[in-house]
């Protein structure tokens, strides 16, 4: 048996963050490799040690059998090790061929012809075909994927990295992509595919390994393990369960969502026949992989996208006659994802921050004019919710850390008698302390009769805060079993796909 | 850090001093006769001020797009239509109807004008700029079509349409020949007042700037950012509108071929200079009338008139260079 890659005792830190803990990782000649685990447990950053991006700052690495150091991806590619990102390099304003060859011409002359007959020479092997000469902006997401693998062959890797080759492929695509790559394997490519999604790794791959957090739980044959214990390694034993001390009492549906089916930015189905019903009283957590349509939830939810079809129904008012002011009338309250793109105006004073998503409510306005006076009270009081450290309300948000501008955003959506609350990451940059203090403030607000939805790719976080838990895995929502709704493995498997 | 602040200015005034020594003169008796030519005459005063007014309320059509993070290079085309529509409306009615009949249809025209552009840019996502600027085109070929033949003045040997009545025409709010104050200026003035309050005060200014500001966290806080271009672009045409037709009214009493020296370009500066508060369009627009009046006056002692447009520029740098600092210190 010989080893194509062999990473050993890899070690990553970024500052006081270890993002990789003594990692090893054999992948054989000729093989389709998996290598799995949760969003942040190491996966790409690992991938990129490999691929001659990032220095580990510990640990050797093996090109079949002799030992290498790569400073830059330039050396690792011409040592035929080959990265497919998760957001692809294709420059829309190039043509396909143009892409394909980008950084690896050749010389400083392009002949275009010999190029494109290479090209093709490729591509047929394959059995990809392409307009060398349209602009990679006409790709369709499937195309593009094919075109980054053949850039991989034009610059003869021979170990291939994919990073979540599927996650904007359709079922068909991904399978033909599949095929390519088993095709690839048979003439003796080795090939690493970074996945979350289990149902590819027991089809495709022949071994697994599972990271979580940043260290290696257990390399597997795949013939040997099947779809629950995979889950189970990689969301791991939850170290404690919160049970929730008093079970809330639930009032009236705030929110109900019928069969909501919606499209995502790229036109695919991101939101598939999604049903949810949530109570006042209630913190319900949506899990699930990054990418698995929690965007596309919050955002038909806010009105931000319309669905294409089903219903829903907003604190009692149909939702698909409400816009998205008229929701946070209603009582929605959102904590954004991204606070900087988001959520804050940066360039803005605190106080003047302290309104927005809030404008037209009392007492930041009487009658459509800006009440300024109750908005710098309203303001002191926001920071003062989570202790948000501040240099004086007037001056600019940007003067803030992403941690301060955090709370902030938390404690504004917690203003002025919310009914439903929103939440994408609401922790997102906070300490042990500052998530603590967030949850509590939602809990709070809970008690007093709102609901909660929060989204988070952090597993335990929600299993620790939320009542209860619901798995988004492909567009789709799934409810655990009755008694299982903290179950940290069920819902694990929902999450990947394995049921 | 201020020394840098310091070389620039130095440095932006020996380029100045270096192109009048060019042009064969003295900075020094240059600037005396640019000032002499805008402010150190009444009659020198009044065409400062004549000059002023378009400068701006067509500041305040750029100021208000702006705000809402849209540049509207167009409201020279929207002063155009505007000033071409009240020629023809006021010459139809007379006295106060033929005023405010004259001033709405102008309005109403520079935002016509602008729809385009603002439905282009809401709904299709196409760059306010190149829509603005070709919408600029077609305006002045438009109205430069119109008053050659249809609406030409049979009467007058210009391109131009016929006179407006006296009693259509704004009347002066303090005349004491050689000065004189014009309506118009009073309008501009309240027009900036208001637009101030608009700003800082109302639910709706609010809103605008925060899309402006920044558009994805305007949509996450319920605004739409569609109906805010296109309220943003609407006002901005309409007094982009407005100051031409108050040139009419107030001081060119017709529309002629070649109306506007660029009234609507220069206003791009006037904004530009005022960064972000409604309040400072008036300084900066009395900055740009008195480089453009003391601008003719140094023409006639030799120097090129566009060494006024030099220092405009100039200015807008060192604006933006102060503005950055500001900016960059606070985060």
């Amino acid at each position: 048996m010989s080893f194509a890659v062999r990473l050993l005792g890899i070690t990553k830190r970024f500052g006081s963050v270890t993002a990789l803990d003594r990692v090893d990782l054999e992948v054989e000649q000729g093989a389709i490799h998996a290598l799995v685990g949760e969003n942040g447990a190491g996966k790409t950053t690992l991938m990129r040690v490999l691929y001659g991006a990032l220095h580990a700052d510990e640990g050797a690495l093996e090109l079949d059998g002799n030992a290498v150091r790569f400073n830059s991806s330039r050396e690792a590619i011409a040592a035929g090790v080959g990265m497919v990102s998760q957001h692809y390099g294709i420059i829309p304003e190039l043509t396909c061929l143009q892409n394909l060859i980008l950084g690896a011409e050749g010389g400083p002359v392009l002949n275009g012809k010999v190029a494109e007959a290479r090209a093709q020479q490729l591509a047929e092997r394959m059995g990809f075909s392409f307009d060398w000469n349209a602009d990679a902006a006409t790709l369709s997401p499937a195309s593009a994927q094919k075109l980054e693998i053949l850039k991989l062959l034009w610059r003869e890797a021979r170990i291939m990295i994919l990073d979540e080759p599927t996650a904007m492929l359709s079922p068909a695509d991904s399978d033909a992509l599949f095929e390519s790559l088993e095709q690839l394997a048979k003439d003796g490519a080795t090939i690493i595919l970074v996945t979350h999604r289990l149902p590819e790794v027991l089809d495709h791959c022949s071994r697994v390994t599972v990271l979580r957090g940043g260290k290696r739980v257990d390399e597997k044959l795949v013939s040997t393990t099947n779809g629950p214990e995979l889950a189970k390694m990689i969301v791991g034993e939850a170290i404690e369960r919160y049970e929730s001390e008093d079970c809330p009492s639930l009032g009236d549906a705030v929110l109900d969502l019928q069969s909501l089916t919606a499209k995502g930015a790229r036109g695919d189905l991101a939101l598939k026949e999604v049903c949810l019903n949530l109570k006042s009283g209630e913190m319900l957590g949506v899990a699930g992989v990054d990418g698995s349509g929690q965007r596309e939830l919050f955002e038909v939810i806010a009105g931000l996208i319309k669905p294409i079809s089903g219903s829903l129904q907003i604190v009692g008012n149909d939702g698909n006659n409400l816009g998205s002011w008229d929701r946070i009338e209603k009582g929605l309250r959102l904590i954004p994802e991204d606070r900087h793109a988001q959520g804050v105006v940066e360039e803005w004073s605190l106080d003047e921050n302290a309104a927005l998503g809030l404008q037209r409510l009392e007492p930041f306005a009487q009658k459509n004019l800006v009440d300024t006076d109750a908005r710098k009270q309203m303001a002191g009081k926001i920071a003062e919710r989570f202790k948000t450290k501040h240099g004086g309300l007037n001056l600019a948000m940007a003067s803030l850390s992403g941690g301060n501008q955090q709370r902030f955003v938390a404690a504004r959506s917690l203003c002025l008698n919310p009914k439903l609350i929103l939440a994408f990451q609401p922790a997102r940059g906070l300490d042990i302390k500052g998530t603590q203090q967030v949850y509590e403030g939602i809990r709070e607000a809970c008690r007093n009769g709102a609901a909660a939805l929060i989204v988070s790719f952090d597993l335990d976080e929600l299993l620790e805060q939320c009542d209860r838990i619901v798995a988004m895995n492909h567009g789709k929502l799934y409810e655990p079993q009755a008694g299982q709704s903290k179950d940290r493995d069920a819902i694990g498997r929902l999450m990947v796909g394995a049921q | 850090m201020k020394w840098r602040l310091i070389a620039l200015i130095v440095g932006a005034l020996a380029i100045l001093a270096g192109a009048v020594l060019i042009a064969h003169a003295s900075p020094l008796a240059s600037l005396q006769s640019l000032f002499h030519g805008s402010l150190g005459t009444p009659v020198a005063i009044a065409g400062t001020l004549k000059e002023t007014t378009p400068l701006l309320i067509c500041g305040l059509a750029v100021f208000i797009a702006l705000r809402a993070g849209l540049f509207n290079i167009g409201v020279e085309g929207q002063l155009l239509v505007g000033a071409c529509t009240c020629g023809v409306v006021a010459t139809k009615f007379h006295g106060i109807t033929g005023m405010v009949l004259g001033v709405i249809c102008g309005m109403i025209a520079g935002t016509l004008w602008a729809l385009p552009a603002a439905l282009i840019k809401a709904y299709r996502n196409g760059h306010e700029v190149i829509t603005t600027i070709m919408l600029n085109n077609i305006a002045m070929l438009i109205t430069s079509m119109l008053v050659s033949g249809p609406l030409k003045d049979k009467a007058q040997s210009d391109t131009a349409t016929p006179y407006v009545d006296a009693n259509t025409r704004l009347p002066w709010v303090y005349s004491n020949p050689p000065v004189q104050i014009n309506l118009a200026l009073v309008l501009g003035v309240l027009l900036c007042l208001g637009m101030a309050y608009w700003l800082k005060k109302t639910v709706g200014g609010y809103e605008l700037q925060a899309v402006g500001a920044n558009r994805t966290a305007a949509r996450f806080a319920g605004i739409s950012p569609q109906k805010v271009t296109m309220v943003a672009m609407s006002i901005s045409g309409a007094l982009g509108g407005l100051a031409g037709a108050v040139q009419v009214l107030a001081y060119e009493g017709r529309f002629y071929d070649g109306f506007s020296p660029g009234y609507g370009f220069d206003a791009l500066g006037v904004a530009l200079l005022a960064g972000g508060n409604a309040l400072l369009v008036l300084p900066s627009s009395l900055l740009f009338g008195i480089l453009s009046k003391g601008g003719t006056a140094l023409q006639i002692d030799g120097i090129p008139k566009g060494i006024t447009t030099v220092v405009l520029g100039l200015l807008i740098l060192i604006a933006a260079a102060i503005r950055f600092r500001q900016v960059t210190k606070d985060a």
